[in-house]
């Protein structure tokens, strides 16, 4: 105990004296996870709570587009521009304006377009009014084809983008033609003398609605996910590996120097010396993960980003670091181990992180990737690592529910750290 | 007199080389002694500290220090022996007292122990006026002699060298010399390689000479000269018994 505290004091006097080093360990990612939640923020808000400027071209006039307009001027989404300079908007300008590629969305509705809907609905009362026996009749014409409310699309508008607007402009259009075939019943039943008809039609749409309700299996409130929720602690777990790169130079340079030699050349203190230094960084790590934390908590609603949630049992999230700690040392260490160089370890060191993150959902969640992949991101530290902190940040969980992850990531470790000493006996050391 | 250390018939081949780096060398060193352990580039001095002091394991024959068997008693012999390796094996971010007291820590010493033998041996190789300084900053010798310090501070019996002074000025080299002689004239054994044969003519009571990891002669300097046909120096003797030949 004794050789790994000394390890541990001499680990922090060279810590402290390498400001490039605490630069790379704590500055960096506080960057990269500033950076990346601004970036991603957009992305995250999935088009749901953003505002979009969607330029309309009404060709119609009537009921039709104003209940489009109408729906897309209460939606959160659509700050809707029918008019430019005091007049109507045309194709050709909307056309125009989209091609320069300051909006992203663009309507056209038709000349006729109210009209071919009050036809179909005439058409459809029509036939109602003959089955119930109601006796009246009211004027169609021949159904015209062709007749389509166009979208137009900036090309780097997402497909969930232009999916979510295609939903919410055939819901106003359906509302439109169900209103229009309401009034046109209504018309018909009137003729018959019955005058409450209308209010009646009008409850069809207050029957049964839609609610989202978010809970976990404990009941309690699950925070949504959202720039912040993913970005903090995935690029701060990124962020925590990354340490592999210092720590496999570091044991590469100690080696190159003679300074391990002196280690090996001193009875029982290899394994001590490199528990002391896994410990050290183990430390390192879950400092860095506070620290990512705080600047979650505190900095990111600063740059208007909504602050970081801890969950229910945040001091949970010690455990979690220090296992996710753990397993990024003693990765670093055994790439040291193996490697004879830094021109070997370095690029391996940080090309693996970037391939472990992308396997364990930091660059994406893991629930966008495919089965194939899903499977593939269990063999990621990283992923076991997120899935943790997720649990206790996202799903309320506490250290029970995230026992897994960590006897995971600690057994990585533990694997790795065997692996190392095995390899580091194996390799001959000389006085030379 | 006892011997500090037995060779007997060590053979050690590495992977992928052709020749053997010791073929069946044997050589005693006695206790209290300085000896010197001389052969050209490849002759297996380096091989031969390694097995000692157990990073290398022989593939034939044995190898003792004080009676304890240098593959089985590793951890015993190296509580006994200070190794001082050619490479300069400090942290070179750390002073020479931050250096020497994680060293000592590792061996389990007190910090008071530490500072009594650190201060008492920097002071005794020219060094207390530079122990706070970064051993990166030192020059060679400086390096040198902090390396030496390093290897002593758990006070053992049997101290081997490995060119502890190549590279170093006349100064430096002096200076260490004059500490191994004052180290030796405490009772203490002491094996050291060198290419400077003037060095071991100086402090060795014997030298021991190897070449292509076969023992060829021993003896003490003056013996050897004395005894070798035409032969004024150590150096003379030295090239009689391995040749003129340049070595990889």
């Amino acid at each position: 105990m004794k050789k790994t505290l000394a390890t541990i004091i001499k680990e922090w006097i060279l810590f402290k004296r390498d400001i490039a080093g605490l630069m790379l360990l704590f500055i960096m990612p506080a960057i990269l996870i500033v950076v990346m939640a601004l970036v991603q923020d957009a992305p995250f808000k999935d088009y749901q709570e953003m505002r979009f400027d969607l330029l309309l071209a009404d060709n119609d006039g009537g009921s039709l587009a104003q209940e489009i307009k109408e729906g897309l001027r209460h939606s959160k989404n659509f700050h809707v521009i029918d008019s430019i300079d005091g007049h109507s908007l045309s194709d050709r300008e909307l056309k125009a304006l989209l091609l320069t590629g300051k909006y992203k969305v663009g309507i056209e509705i038709p000349k006729g377009a109210t009209a071919e809907v009050a036809n179909s609905a005439n058409t459809i009362a029509n036939n109602l009014s003959k089955k119930l026996g109601l006796g009246g009749s009211l004027p169609v014409r021949e159904h015209r084809a062709n007749m389509y409310i166009r979208m137009y699309f900036d090309p780097v508008a997402k497909p969930t983008f232009r999916t979510s607007l295609n939903f919410a402009l055939d819901k106003y259009i359906t509302y439109a033609c169900s209103n229009e075939l309401i009034k046109r019943v209504s018309k018909l039943s009137k003729l018959e003398g019955d005058s409450s008809a209308d209010e009646d039609f009008g409850k069809v749409f207050e029957g049964v609605g839609l609610k989202e309700e978010a809970l976990n299996d404990k009941g309690s409130y699950t925070k949504y996910m959202n720039s912040v929720q993913h970005n903090v602690p995935a690029w701060a777990i990124f962020g925590i590996f990354f340490i592999v790169v210092p720590i496999g130079g570091h044991i590469i340079r100690e080696r190159e120097e003679g300074s391990a030699l002196r280690i090996e050349l001193i009875p029982n203190a290899h394994i001590s010396v490199a528990f002391g230094k896994i410990m050290f960084y183990t430390m390192v790590c879950t400092l860095q993960f506070i620290v990512m934390c705080c600047i979650g908590i505190w900095v990111m609603p600063l740059l208007n980003l909504p602050p970081l949630y801890l969950g229910a049992h945040p001091a949970a999230l010690l455990p979690m670091a220090f296992a996710i700690g753990f397993a990024a040392t003693s990765y670093g260490y055994f790439v040291g181990t193996i490697f004879k160089t830094t021109n070997q370890a370095l690029p391996f060191g940080a090309i693996s992180i970037v391939i472990f993150s992308a396997m364990g959902g930091i660059w994406v969640p893991i629930e966008l990737l495919s089965p194939a992949m899903q499977k593939i991101a269990m063999l990621s530290p990283m992923h076991w690592a997120l899935d943790g902190v997720h649990e206790l940040i996202l799903r309320n969980g506490n250290l029970q529910d995230i026992l897994q992850n960590i006897i995971f990531l600690l057994c990585f470790g533990l694997c790795l750290w065997l692996v190392s000493i095995y390899k580091y006996n194996k390799r001959g050391h000389s006085v030379q | 007199m006892p011997f500090a250390i037995e060779i007997n018939k060590l053979h050690k081949q590495y992977k992928g080389s052709w020749s053997p780096a010791l073929d069946g060398l044997s050589l005693n060193v006695k206790e209290n002694h300085v000896v010197g352990l001389l052969g050209p580039n490849g002759a297996g001095k380096t091989t031969c500290i390694n097995i000692l002091c157990g990073l290398v394991e022989p593939g034939e024959g044995q190898a003792t220090i004080f009676g304890k068997d240098c593959v089985k008693d590793t951890l015993a012999i190296r509580r006994m022996t200070g190794v001082v390796p050619q490479q300069i094996a400090l942290f070179y971010n750390l002073t020479a007292w931050e250096n020497f007291y994680y060293t000592g820590r590792l061996y389990g010493l007190a910090d008071k122990t530490i500072k009594e033998k650190g201060q008492n041996l920097l002071e005794r190789l020219g060094l207390d006026k530079h122990a706070d300084k970064r051993v990166g900053r030192y020059s060679g010798g400086m390096k040198r002699r902090a390396n030496i310090i390093a290897s002593l501070l758990h006070e053992p019996q049997l101290l081997i060298l490995d060119e502890p002074t190549a590279g170093v000025d006349v100064q430096s080299r002096a200076m260490i010399l004059n500490f191994l002689k004052e180290y030796h004239s405490k009772g203490n054994t002491i094996l050291y390689t060198s290419h400077l044969m003037e060095e071991a003519e100086q402090i060795c009571d014997e030298v021991v000479i190897i070449d292509e990891g076969k023992f060829v002669i021993s003896g003490s300097p003056k013996e050897l000269v004395a005894n070798t046909a035409d032969c004024k120096r150590l150096e003379d003797v030295f090239l009689h018994y391995t040749g003129h030949s340049v070595r990889d």
